[in-house]
Parts: structure tokens; sequence; C-alpha cells
């Protein structure tokens, strides 16, 4: 099979490598391929919008013929779907050398599964349920992962934040964030124009070990110090707060 | 007490009492046997005396021999009963005896005899016949007659000793066998229990019945874990669509405050029931010893992280965190080590006072954290399931994932109160 690749197929391939290109500034082609219609409505609507394009698959043989066919910047793949197994549609990207980026999103949160998945060569694993903004960050750091291309920047107005130094600039004019602060900022930038719940903020910086119920008050300290920094290196204040449920990162 | 040394100590004591009885009864009839015979001889003697005294019309010589002696008394007329009986019997030494012996020794010795007494008239003279015979080579036919008794039982017994040891040895390896199987069942294993090749139809039966019972319990297991799987994903979507939802609807603007204190609520509980679930499903895996990987930890480091983590947290309750950490290994999963920490770490901040102090200690021997909070001590019940105090947010699982954990790894978790301190103690030893 491998050997036998149709030149239009392959030709295909060429185009979406090269569309993948021009597609990395900004816009985004994801499937998703979750049975479960509600959240794959959601996750589809919170990914649409900004450039980005968004495809759904809900069954096995839907998904086999997407992939098939075409080539995706992100692929969000659920483990247990009607008519077969999520881990069999990896195998399947992986021995094709299909270049799309997988992130497994699954109910089954079991080690095995998990070392499996990315064993495979999937590049994420995410833990139903999640937040949106989790995953969206999740989806963003993959991709800037897999485009990596010698310069690892990612610049957002007058905000240069070097991924690898894990510097974040003004104006080039480096400012100093703490750990958990530079991952908040990265988490805002990956979510921008969306409202990201304190739920949201708590887990991806606490993780869900830490269960403090529903305190947010250092959350709230550490937003007003990223803006403190922000604006005193002269940047506008993008971080909004939205009706006392969370913060919005916006121009 | 083992089921052979049971059997044995039965078989043994059974065994000396019924040679004991027999060799009783065996004595008993052979003396009485061997004493007739003697009497049959004293009735002998007896005639012939009466004989010589019918043809004679005088007494015979008191007759003495190595084993005889017949005395004739006078007495007075009737006044003599005939009868056996038993008596003793005086036996002169050798002459030759004698000189060898120094002087002063007796001239000779009593054994047991048995004698007649009878009587006899001559003439007119009334005369009473004592016959007495010397019993002694009776005695000594009956003395070795009872040891080789006694020795045939004695060696009896050892051979059945031995024989029992050597022959219930081999005939209970099978169950030995069996036995061991079972002790390394190990019911999430794939390894089947061993067929074993054995001609005692009891084994066998053992054998099938505990190949049956463990292919079921490996069965009944195996649905058990399908279920748990199917249930944590037919729970974990619907929660994961409500997540979602609320997450999609508060990117639709314009909330009252009403209303975004309605969806605060709603992310709070949806995050409690996730917690919840999670916990639930982590406590069947350990339950079932699922999370068998592991890897060498450095807790020291870990601890260290998760005290950073807590940074925040502290800072809000104004917890003063003292802590002195030694360099500590341990061989476990990182990840559980991490729950393990967070769950204990968390316990002392929700449970702590507004302004109140945390201790962490961990040295080679034990990980020590204490806390302030109330002044009175808890009770055991706090490893319970769901057991929480009034208040509470936690999920009420957190200290029984946390035993639980400290068990997979052989550590003991236990609490006590020390002069206004909570203190959890996880011992390594």
């Amino acid at each position: 099979m491998k050997s036998k690749k149709s030149p239009f197929r392959k030709k295909i391939q060429n185009l979406s490598k090269i569309k993948v290109v021009h597609l990395r500034k900004k816009d985004l082609k994801i499937l998703i391929i979750e049975d479960e219609e509600g959240l794959c409505e959601s996750i589809e609507e919170y990914f649409t919008g900004d450039g980005n394009i968004c495809e759904t698959a809900s069954n096995y043989r839907d998904a086999m013929a997407k992939i098939s066919l075409y080539r995706y910047d992100c692929i969000l793949l659920d483990i247990t779907l009607p008519g077969g197994n999520g881990i069999d549609i990896l195998k399947i990207i992986k021995e094709n050398n299909y270049p799309d980026c997988v992130l497994i999103i699954s109910a089954k949160n079991s080690l095995d599964d998990k070392l499996q998945g990315l064993n495979l060569g999937a590049d994420d694993y995410l833990v139903k349920p999640f937040h949106l903004s989790e995953l969206k960050a999740r989806v963003s750091a993959i991709i800037r992962r897999k485009t990596f291309s010698g310069s690892n920047l990612l610049l957002f107005n007058e905000i240069t934040i070097d991924l690898l130094a894990k510097e974040v600039r003004v104006d080039n004019v480096p400012i100093k964030l703490t750990r958990k602060e530079y991952s908040l900022m990265l988490y805002f930038i990956a979510n921008k124009g969306k409202v990201v719940s304190k739920n949201a903020i708590a887990e991806h910086l606490w993780g869900d070990g830490i269960d403090m119920a529903n305190n947010f008050d250092f959350i709230y300290s550490h937003i007003k110090n990223i803006r403190r920094k922000l604006m005193e290196a002269g940047c506008n204040d993008y971080i909004k707060a939205a009706y006392g449920m969370g913060y919005k990162f916006t121009e | 007490m083992k089921l052979s040394a049971r059997y044995n100590r039965v078989n043994l004591v059974t065994t000396v009492i019924v040679m004991l009885v027999t060799s009783i009864i065996y004595y008993q009839a052979i003396r009485l046997v061997l004493t007739r015979q003697k009497d049959k001889d004293l009735k002998v003697e007896e005639e012939e005396v009466f004989s010589y005294v019918d043809t004679n019309r005088k007494l015979p010589q008191a007759f003495e021999s190595n084993d005889q002696q017949i005395t004739f008394t006078e007495a007075r007329p009737g006044s003599v009963k005939r009868e056996f009986i038993d008596t003793l019997y005086y036996k002169k030494f050798d002459e030759d005896d004698i000189a060898k012996k120094r002087p002063g020794q007796p001239k000779g010795e009593y054994e047991s005899g048995r004698g007649l007494i009878s009587f006899t008239t001559v003439g007119n003279k009334y005369y009473k016949i004592l016959i007495i015979e010397s019993k002694v080579e009776t005695e000594d036919l009956i003395r070795i007659i009872f040891t080789i008794t006694i020795g045939v039982i004695l060696l009896l017994l050892l051979v059945l000793l031995v024989t029992n040891k050597l022959i219930l040895g081999r005939l209970w390896q099978p169950f030995y066998t069996i036995m061991k199987e079972l002790r390394l069942f190990n019911i999430a294993d794939t390894k089947e229990i061993r067929k074993i090749d054995t001609a005692i139809d009891e084994f066998n039966e053992l054998n099938n019945a505990v190949v049956a019972m463990t292919g079921k319990a490996k069965q009944d297991y195996k649905n058990l874990k399908t279920f748990t799987e199917n249930a944590s994903h037919e729970l974990l979507t619907p929660i994961a669509v409500i997540n979602s939802k609320l997450d999609s609807l508060i990117q639709t603007e314009n909330f009252s405050e009403r209303q975004s204190k309605l969806l605060n609520d709603l992310y709070g509980a949806v995050s409690r029931l996730s917690r919840l679930n999670q916990s639930l499903l982590l406590l069947v895996k350990l339950e079932n010893g699922l999370l068998k990987d592991r890897e060498q930890i450095n807790l020291q480091a870990l601890v260290e992280d998760s005290i950073v983590q807590f940074d925040e947290i502290f800072q809000d309750k104004a917890l003063r965190i003292l802590y002195t950490l030694d360099s500590k290994e341990i061989y476990a999963n990182q990840n559980l080590i991490e729950i393990l920490l967070n769950n204990l770490i968390s316990n002392a901040v929700r449970h702590n006072k507004k302004g109140g102090e945390i201790i962490i200690d961990l040295t080679k021997k034990s990980l020590i954290i204490k806390n302030t909070g109330d002044h009175l001590p808890l009770t055991d019940k706090i490893f319970a399931r769901f057991h929480k105090s009034s208040g509470s947010e936690g999920s009420g699982l957190g200290l029984t994932i946390s035993r639980q954990i400290c068990e997979n790894y052989n550590l003991s978790l236990s609490y006590q109160f020390n002069t206004d301190y909570h203190v959890f103690i996880v011992d390594f030893a």
C-alpha cells in the first residue's frame, strides 16, 4: 500500500504541505473526530473563526474517509468511536507518514492508553472532561512545535514571546515573569478573543491534582501582576475581566 | 499444626494405647498359661508324695532340688486347706558361688515361686505338705516375651513415623504445588493456574476446582475492569459535554451579575463532579493494583515542587510553611506519589486556620506533615471513604486514596494529634 501511492494522492499531499506553510501564520485546518455530538459541536464552535477551519467526523468510517483524502494541521482524536478504535486511526496516520498532528482526547484515563497513544506517535493526550481553552492551548503548542522553523518567536502586536528562552518582550524590552505568569501568558495568547474561565486557568496552572475548591483569589493576583508588568513596559492592556467569571485576552 | 503432624500424633497415640492394651492382655494370658503349667507340675509332685505315702506308710524325705522344695510339718488335723499360693522361694547359691563371694554375704536369695499347700495323714499323724517351685524361669520367659513385644512396638512406631514422613510428604506434594500456584496467583495477571498431574482423585478434584475458580475470578475481574472503564467513559462524556457547553456559553457576551454568579456556581459544581469521578476511578484502579509501573523518584525534589505549587494557596490563607527536607529516594509511580503529596498538603491547607502553620519534615525514615487547625483530635474514620468534616469542600476520598497509595508501596500512613498539631506520617520503614 505504502509504495503504491497514486500520483494524485502525492499531489494532494504536496499541495497540503504547501498549504500548511501558508496556513502557519494564522489559519488552521482541524479535524475533530468525536462521536459525542454535543462535545463535537462545542469544540467546532470554539475553534472555528479567526480564519480556522474545522471539519468533523463522528464515526470510524467517516474519519478514515477524511483522513485518506485530506491533510489537516491537527486531528483531535477520540479513542472510543462507533465502528472502530481511534488508536487504529492513529496507526494508519503514522503508517502512511501523514504529517498531521494528532491530539488524543479520551475519557479513558488509563495510563496504558496514554502510553500507547504517545508511543504510536500522538503529539499529546488530553483526558475528558477538559476545558475548551485548555484544548486550544494544547493544539497551539503542538502546532508551534511542529512548524518550528528556526525562529521560535510568537508575535502579538508589540509583544514578542521567545518560546525557547521562555522570555516575554514588549517592544523589545524584556519583562520578568514568573513561571506561572509566563505559562498564563501563553495560555491567554492561545485563547485570544475568548473568555477563559477561572476554573480553566486554575486547572491549567495547578493541575487538577490540587483541589482548592472555588477560591480563585490567587488567580486574581497573578493576573494583576501580569497586567502591571506589561503596562509598566508600555504595553496595551489586553487582559479584560469578564463578568467575574474569567478573563479575556483581546485587542 | 500440620495435617501430617496431627495425623501422626493421633496415629501414634492410638497405636501406643492399642499396643499397650494388647501387651497387657498378652502378658496376663501367658502368665495364666504358665501358672497353670506350674500348678500341674505341683499336682504331679503332690501325687508322687501321696503315692509314696500310700506304698511306704511314711513320709518321703524332705526333698530339695534346684527349683523345688517340699516340706512337711505336723499340724492339727483338719486345719489345712488345700490351695495354690504365690509365695517366695528361697534359693541357695551354689557352694562354688558362695566361696567366691565375700564372707557375710547371704547364702541364698528369695525369688518368686508358686506353692501348693496340701495335707496327708501318715498313721495317725496329720501333716501339712508345702511344695514350692521357683517361678524364676517362667518369669524370665514372660520378661523375654514382654521385652520382645515392647521392642516390636517401638520398631513399629519408628517405621510408622518414618514411612508417614516419607510417604505423606510425597503424597501431599500435589497439594503443596497447588498451594504455591495459588499464592502466586494474581488476578490481574494473564498467567493461568497450571493443571497438575496426579493420580490422587482428591487432589485432581481440588486442582480442577482451583482452576475453575481462578478462571471465573479472572473473568469476573475482567468484566469489572471493562465495566469500570465503560462507566468512566459513560460518565465522563456527559461531564465533558457540560464543561464544554459552559465554556461555549461564556463566550456569548453580556451577562448580568446574577447570571455570572450562577455560571460560576455551575463551573464549581462540574469541576467537583469531575474530580469526584476521577478520584473514584483512581481508587478502583489502586484497589485492583492496576497501577504497577514504578521508577526511582527523588522525593525531596517532588516535595519541593509541591510546596512551590501551593505557594499562592499558602499565601492566600496566610499560612506559615516550615520545612526541612533530607534527600530521600523511593521506588514508586511518580503520578501516584504526586497525588499523595498533593492530597496531604491540600488537607493541611483546607483544615487549617487563617494565619496557621504547616510543618513538613522529610527524613530517611518518614515524611511528616503537621498542620494547625481544630483543637480537637480526629478519629481514624478520616481514612474511610466519603468521610468529611462539616463544611469541607473536598471529595471525601483524598485520605482514602492516600492510604491506598501508601499500601500499594508497603508504606504506612497514620494520623496523630500532637499538642495542637494534626500530624500525618508516611512511614518508609
